[in-house]
């Protein structure tokens, strides 16, 4: 069961990471982003992390990408104008670098990772959100007061850019 | 059959490739914007994964950290581009190239 349903999340996951790259229209591109993410949440599932899946679906392809969705469409006329001008073709080899990197260093763990198997099964309440929250408000209590500081910064200051200055005309 | 730890670490690095090719090749603001949450992403589910290695709930905690950080960062960002919107009337990187109007 937990394996097919990997394999159906990880492929759909994969396949709509590369629509989201290919799609010239950033809503379908949104959209296609928000289906990767309902995709993650079965991948989190897979980890015996009911907490996280659901919190997946929530923040991940509810609130954020309805932040995105908002604010393609706010913009729609040059958002969905495209992008006429591509990468300059002697560039093309040179995206190949990073990827290679990238894929080099994970071969290199897995090979010298041993036993990569998971343990046979994950003790009883494992990740729900009991557990979780046990654990980050006792032990991860600091982490968790600091990203609520982090997020007030990110409200005040997305206020502070988005407010419309009226003595200037909309240009 | 057996689901193990490199099959999730081959799925994530599949999809943070993804996310930094599309980061590089497309020009526009709010779709790397885009690419970089789905980096993210790849990055959560690493440490999901890991977790789950190690049957220790820490990588969870701070699966939830990074959640909070990628939804501040998706709120900054999409703020700063309608701000560029406005003074510029487009959100192309390639056309933005300076600082000043």
């Amino acid at each position: 069961m937990e394996v097919i349903l990997f394999y159906f999340c990880g492929a759909l996951m994969v396949i709509a990471g590369a629509m989201m790259v290919l799609s010239r229209n950033a809503v379908v591109a949104a959209c296609w982003l928000i289906f990767a993410f309902i995709n993650a949440a079965g991948i989190y599932a897979t980890l015996s992390a009911p907490f996280l899946a659901v919190l997946q679906v929530l923040v991940y392809a509810g609130a954020i990408m309805v932040l995105f969705l908002f604010v393609v469409m706010m913009l729609q006329g040059p958002v969905l104008a495209g992008e006429r001008r591509r990468l300059r073709p002697w560039l093309w080899p040179f995206l190949l670098l990073p990827p290679l990197a990238i894929l080099l260093t994970v071969a290199g763990f897995l090979r010298r990772a041993d036993n990569t198997s998971f343990p046979v099964a994950a003790p009883a309440g494992f990740g729900s959100a009991e557990q979780v929250a046990g654990l980050l408000l006792s032990r991860y209590l600091l982490a968790f007061e600091l990203i609520s500081i982090v997020l007030i910064v990110a409200i005040i200051g997305s206020l502070a850019l988005g407010k419309v200055d009226r003595r200037q005309p909309w240009k | 059959m057996e689901i193990t730890l490199t099959h999730y670490l081959v799925l994530a690095t599949l999809l943070f490739l993804t996310g930094m090719l599309g980061f590089i090749v497309r020009r526009n603001a709010i779709v790397m914007l885009m690419c970089i949450e789905l980096m993210l992403c790849a990055a959560n589910i690493v440490l999901a994964a890991f977790s789950r290695w190690h049957l220790d709930l820490g990588g969870h905690v701070f699966v939830l950290m990074s959640f909070a950080v990628a939804a501040a960062e998706a709120a900054i960002g999409l703020a700063i581009l309608v701000e560029i919107y406005r003074r510029r009337r487009t959100v192309n990187v390639d056309e933005l190239t300076t600082l000043m109007e």
